[in-house]
């Protein structure tokens, strides 16, 4: 029964499906191999996705039941220290007319569920509970296909896409690209926090259909660099903090732990209150940006996605560049299979199609960020509490002149932190992200 | 109240809980409801608003707030109630084991009465085998009225076939309107033919039995959902109400050798069929010794919280003190670590020990179920939320690798003292 | 020879899990799952048909997601599959499936005569084990419950012997063929599917039978066939407890406490302090 097939796609998450659909769409004999038992089974709720790459899949997604929790209309910035913040927020009528769905929250599981229904519904076979282990290939290292953990489970093919994430081991077993290192990869844990939808609409000042993100940085992450967001679901928040794998191993701070401290945060709290914690999960972020990507393909295989470190950790984008470098790997693939050559001359289509488009100019603007980050740790630290700490002398009304207020903050910033390291992290900071 | 497009005001699922048991799907006149992943779904631009899924759902998962709707309980069934009426009695399956009445019939019969005595009737006993007149006897002593008896060289051992056979032919002559039997490997085997037969309901593994007031009904009460939550279940226009009830679910009544009834013996009529012969009986050595846990006055019940080879040995040292046997929860089996013949629970043996002391058992309902019937539970785990000193007498919170030492230490002091 | 195994799709009970507050049922996020049971029916099934040859159906009755395990059926070895799935079967209890799923078999038999049905001892979410017997009953098969072994089919004489669990032992016992068996876990271990078989599963067909398709008398159908109801369904109430000592700081305290707590019940102590009157 051994049966050949023009694509294997190894993992059913948005990268590998988005490949598959397209393919699927040209007629290409397509089929993907999942490790959980259902596609997303690996993952939790609270994601953003984004309208325009899922769109250049599934044009019409909005109207084919796309399980879509909010759409974000608002999107807030906050600097914590450990007693208060500072909050920016930003709304506009724009996304809930004509940019709507320019970004939307999806609960993964059932997202990457409903995905992995379209492709099968566009012919793609999609093989769950099984793992790929290594690639076949020939006398001349050419990838002609994948083994698998399952009897009789070698699979010939003519191209083979690695989707399978940032938690590759077939990547790292196959040596496609280097086990990341704990300074690329972000240790991030999640919480779903059950709340009625009406509560949520009441403490979000939205509508149902719409939601808000916050992204969070300060010393919340104990000095770490890292991250924390909340995403509002329907009746739900997502809850995910994280910082860099290797801070995590130096303070042996547990990740458990700082959620915990998190979810007690002045300006956390009361968003949660009352609420029902209902998932809990750790997963791995690729953060280490343009420097860590690797050779992204070769004879007869492509690398999509997480597993090829495509993720932007500045605006943790993530899964559009999954997306859109699925499309771009089915592109390159329509064009190999036409000229029946998959070697690596062709498919380097791939990456300059990656090259000329947002993903690796994004990513390659923001290319010293993630050592930016790692060097200044102060960001996480001194700057917020010194923030916070202004912010909190000028408002506290005490009979104090606003002058010797100032005064007393120049005062201790400057013990703190000299004018030139500042005047250094400012344009160092600038610099990353230009 | 949400509305669908036609401006009806429809009827809503809270999937949290809908337990599946698809009884809306059947009363939807219209067909708008359909399972999806377990849980019933309502399609709102089909759904009538009629509200008769909210009428009979058993477990509140259905919203529907229409004005003038008030709950009942399911629409009546034309069903003559004249024909229930022959039926009269409360009848229980005495299973007999090498000779004797086994201990759940008892238990049955002692029930039994409670439920006659609340109908206003008799208990009866069904008896099949052979040489049987000294059951009979037993039977009425534990507080049957009549025992009916078919006494055949046919049914010696347990067949499946004849004996399903001969407890039909039982019912359909006695008419009694309940009909007990024993949980047990031959009861379990024998009640689905005999319902199958007589074409009525069957509860199996009733954990409690109660007589609705008015109505005069039985109320079957037991765990489902894999032992999650508990149902109570009734069986309205069939007859005999069939249940079998789980061992040591209830309390052996007093035996009164003194006690009088009647004992009718019924002739037999072997099925004509070929049937299975039994080549060899192979006794239980997987607990080493044919141990049976229900048989002890204490147990010390490992859970998975102790679940190691190096704990055992303590486990065994302490169940010597307190004068019994080392039993588990289902994890410990599944680990390998003890045969499945000393599991408690839901799915092992329901125990009701004078001492039942419990090391890293967290008390799932599954394993509640099986041992809330002791006399005293101490409990141990280092989870201070841990369900199982919700029913515990005395509980330690604390690391059972330090505690069962201790424990030890101090009960051979107790022990020596006195 | 034809094995018909019949399969229930069920809650994954085990990761039920209860809100300790509401003390009520958390239902959301229970993926449904195969009869675990009923899973090691089937591979009881596949090893017959692997030895003696034959065909095996796999027969289930549920919502039409319910194809799902039988698919996982097919892609281990099953040669064909049929879905019971018609509102009219909605509701059923035991007595009522028993009927439909019988109806079914009967019709599976007509094509090829039926040697064994394998069904799982009982299925997860209700534990009711009364399925299999109702189906031998009304088949008039021989009926094995609690099957922990299957010694050997003679063909010839048309026979079955089996290893079956009862009271405080198992018997080997032989009995004429068509027979209904329901097996113990302990009977087999899952196969895992091979690549191909798990491929050539998700493009095989499941054949949806209806009412109709069974020819079966709609009173006896569903909820109309089933005698017993459901009157309410409630957690088992939460108790209280009695005190409990914390040995995380004071390990002996806490166990002194424990034992003097326990044994300040006179007639229990006294019973206990005698060994229990041996």
């Amino acid at each position: 029964m051994q049966e050949n097939y023009d694509v294997v796609i190894v993992g059913a998450g948005p990268a590998g499906i988005s490949t598959a659909c397209l393919l699927a769409e040209k007629g290409i004999k397509t089929i993907v191999i999942e490790r959980g038992e259902y596609p997303g089974a690996k993952n939790i709720s609270g994601g953003v996705l984004y309208g325009h790459d899922l769109a250049a899949i599934i044009p019409d997604f909005t109207k084919k039941n796309c399980p879509i929790e909010r759409n974000i209309i608002e999107s807030r910035l906050w600097f914590l220290a450990q007693t208060g913040g500072y909050s920016l927020s930003f709304r506009d009528r724009a996304f809930h007319e004509k940019q709507a769905f320019n970004a939307f929250t999806v609960g993964r599981a059932r997202f990457d569920r409903w995905f992995a229904e379209q492709a099968k519904e566009k012919g793609v076979l999609v093989v769950c509970s099984t793992v790929v282990t290594d690639l076949l290939r020939d006398s001349n290292k050419r990838v002609i296909g994948v083994t698998t953990d399952r009897p009789q489970g070698d699979l010939k093919a003519k191209v083979v896409v690695l989707a399978d994430g940032i938690n590759s081991p077939l990547a790292a077993k196959t040596g496609f690209r280097p086990e990341p290192k704990p300074s690329h990869i972000a240790l991030a844990v999640k919480e779903v926090i059950e709340l009625p939808e009406e509560i949520i609409n009441e403490r979000f000042n939205t509508e149902t259909e719409h939601g808000v993100t916050i992204e969070i940085i300060g010393e919340i992450t104990r000095g770490m660099d890292g991250i924390a967001v909340i995403y509002t679901n329907k009746n739900s928040l997502s809850l995910c903090i994280g910082a860099n794998l290797s801070d995590f191993m130096e303070s042996k701070v547990k990740p458990y732990e700082m959620l915990e401290e998190f979810k007690q945060h002045p300006m956390v709290g009361p968003f949660i209150k009352d609420g029902r914690a209902k998932e809990y999960m750790a997963h791995w972020i690729a953060e280490g940006g343009y420097e860590t990507i690797p050779q992204l393909y070769g004879d007869g295989y492509l690398i999509a996605g997480d597993s090829g470190m495509l993720f932007n950790a500045l605006h943790r984008e993530g899964s559009n560049m999954a997306m859109t470098s699925g499309r771009f790997a089915a592109e390159t693939i329509v064009e190999a299979l036409a000229k029946d050559d998959f070697s690596r001359k062709t498919l380097a289509g791939y990456v300059s199609r990656l090259q000329n488009s947002y993903v690796i100019k994004d990513l390659k603007k923001y290319r010293r960020f993630n050592a930016f980050r790692l060097q200044h740790h102060e960001l996480f630290t001194t700057l917020p509490r010194l923030g916070t700490f202004a912010a909190q002398e000028m408002l506290t009304v005490d009979g104090v002149p606003k002058k010797e207020k100032q005064k007393a903050i120049w005062k201790k910033v400057r013990k703190e932190i000299s004018l030139f390291s500042m005047i250094r992290l400012l344009w160092k900071g600038w610099r990353s992200v230009k | 109240m949400p509305e669908n497009s036609k401006g009806i005001e429809v009827a809503e699922i809270l999937p949290d809980k809908c337990i599946g048991c698809q009884i809306c799907v059947a009363e939807c006149p219209v067909g708008a409801i359909e399972m999806s992943n377990g849980v019933a779904l309502i399609d709102p631009e089909v759904c009538i608003g009629c509200g008769e899924c909210f009428e009979v759902c058993p477990v509140e998962a259905i919203k529907f707030e229409k004005k003038g709707r008030a709950k009942k309980m399911r629409k009546p069934e034309e069903v003559s109630e004249g024909a229930l009426a022959g039926y009269q009695g409360v009848a229980v399956f005495i299973e007999s084991v090498n000779g004797h009445g086994a201990t759940v019939s008892w238990e049955l019969v002692g029930k039994a009465k409670e439920l006659a005595e609340k109908l206003n009737t008799r208990v009866i006993g069904f008896l099949l085998g052979h040489e049987v007149n000294d059951i009979a006897r037993e039977a009425i002593a534990y507080g049957c009225d009549d025992v009916h008896v078919i006494d055949d060289p046919f049914l010696k051992t347990y067949l499946s076939k004849p004996y399903g056979k001969a407890l039909t032919d039982l019912c359909k002559k006695v008419k009694p309107e309940i009909c007990l039997i024993g949980a047990t490997p031959v009861g379990r085997d024998l009640a689905g033919i005999v319902a199958t037969n007589l074409e009525t309901g069957l509860t199996a593994d009733c954990t409690g039995l109660d007589i609705e007031e008015g109505k005069n009904l039985l109320l079957m009460t037991r765990p489902t959902f894999g032992g999650n939550i508990m149902a109570t279940i009734f069986c309205e226009h069939h007859r005999p109400q069939m249940s079998t009830v789980r061992p040591r679910v209830f309390k052996t009544p007093e035996k009164n050798t003194a006690r009088t009834g009647n004992t009718y013996h019924n002739g037999f009529e072997p099925p004509d069929a070929k049937l299975p012969e039994l080549i060899d009986f192979i006794k239980d050595v997987a607990a080493g010794d044919g141990v049976d846990i229900t048989r002890f006055p204490a147990l010390v019940v490992a859970g998975k919280g102790a679940c190691d080879l190096e704990t055992m040995p303590l486990l065994e040292e302490l169940a010597g003190l307190i004068g019994g046997l080392v039993a588990c929860s289902r994890p410990v089996v599944e680990a390998g670590l003890m045969p499945y013949e000393r599991q408690v629970g839901q799915t092992g043996k329901t125990v009701a020990p004078k001492l039942y002391l419990g090391i890293g058992v967290s008390g799932a309902v599954q394993h509640l179920v099986g041992m809330q019937g002791s006399e005293k539970i101490i409990a141990v785990n280092a989870d201070p939320k841990a369900p199982i000193f919700n029913v515990a007498d005395v509980g330690i919170i604390g690391d059972y690798k330090k505690v069962v030492p201790l424990l030890i230490e101090q009960l051979k002091k107790t022990i020596q003292r006195n | 020879m034809h094995f018909i195994c019949c399969i229930k799709q069920v809650p994954d009970t085990s990761k039920v899990k209860i809100d300790p507050e509401t003390n009520t049922l958390i239902r959301s996020g229970v993926e449904s799952i195969a009869n675990p049971y009923d899973m090691v029916a089937l591979e009881a099934a596949l090893t017959l048909k692997d030895t003696y040859g034959g065909i095996v159906t796999v027969l289930s009755m549920g919502p039409p997601q319910a194809e799902q395990v039988l698919r996982e059926a097919v892609s281990l070895g099953a040669d064909e599959a049929i879905l019971l799935s018609d509102r009219a079967f909605a509701g059923a209890d035991t007595l009522a499936t028993s009927y439909a799923l019988t109806k079914a078999i009967e019709k599976l038999a007509q094509k090829t005569p039926v040697d064994i049905v394998c069904c799982g001892k009982q299925a997860i979410d209700g534990d009711t084990a009364q399925v299999g017997p109702g189906i031998a009953t009304r088949l008039g098969y021989t009926q094995f419950t609690y099957v922990t072994e299957i010694k050997e089919i003679d063909t010839i004489n048309a026979r079955i012997t089996v290893k079956r669990k009862v009271e405080g032992g198992s018997e080997i016992i032989r009995g004429p063929l068509p027979a209904v068996l329901t097996v113990e876990l302990e009977l087999a271990k899952p196969r895992r599917a091979s690549l191909p078989r798990l491929i050539h599963s998700l493009k095989s067909e499941v054949s949806l039978w209806n009412a109709a398709a069974i020819h079966g008398d709609n009173q006896k159908l569903g909820l109309k066939g089933s005698p017993t109801w459901v009157k309410k369904i409630f957690s088992p109430p939460l108790k209280e407890g009695g005190p409990r000592f914390d040995a995380r700081e004071k390990p002996r305290q806490a166990v002194e406490d424990c034992l003097k707590t326990l044994l300040a019940d006179e007639t229990f102590a006294f019973q206990f302090l005698n060994q229990w009157g041996r």
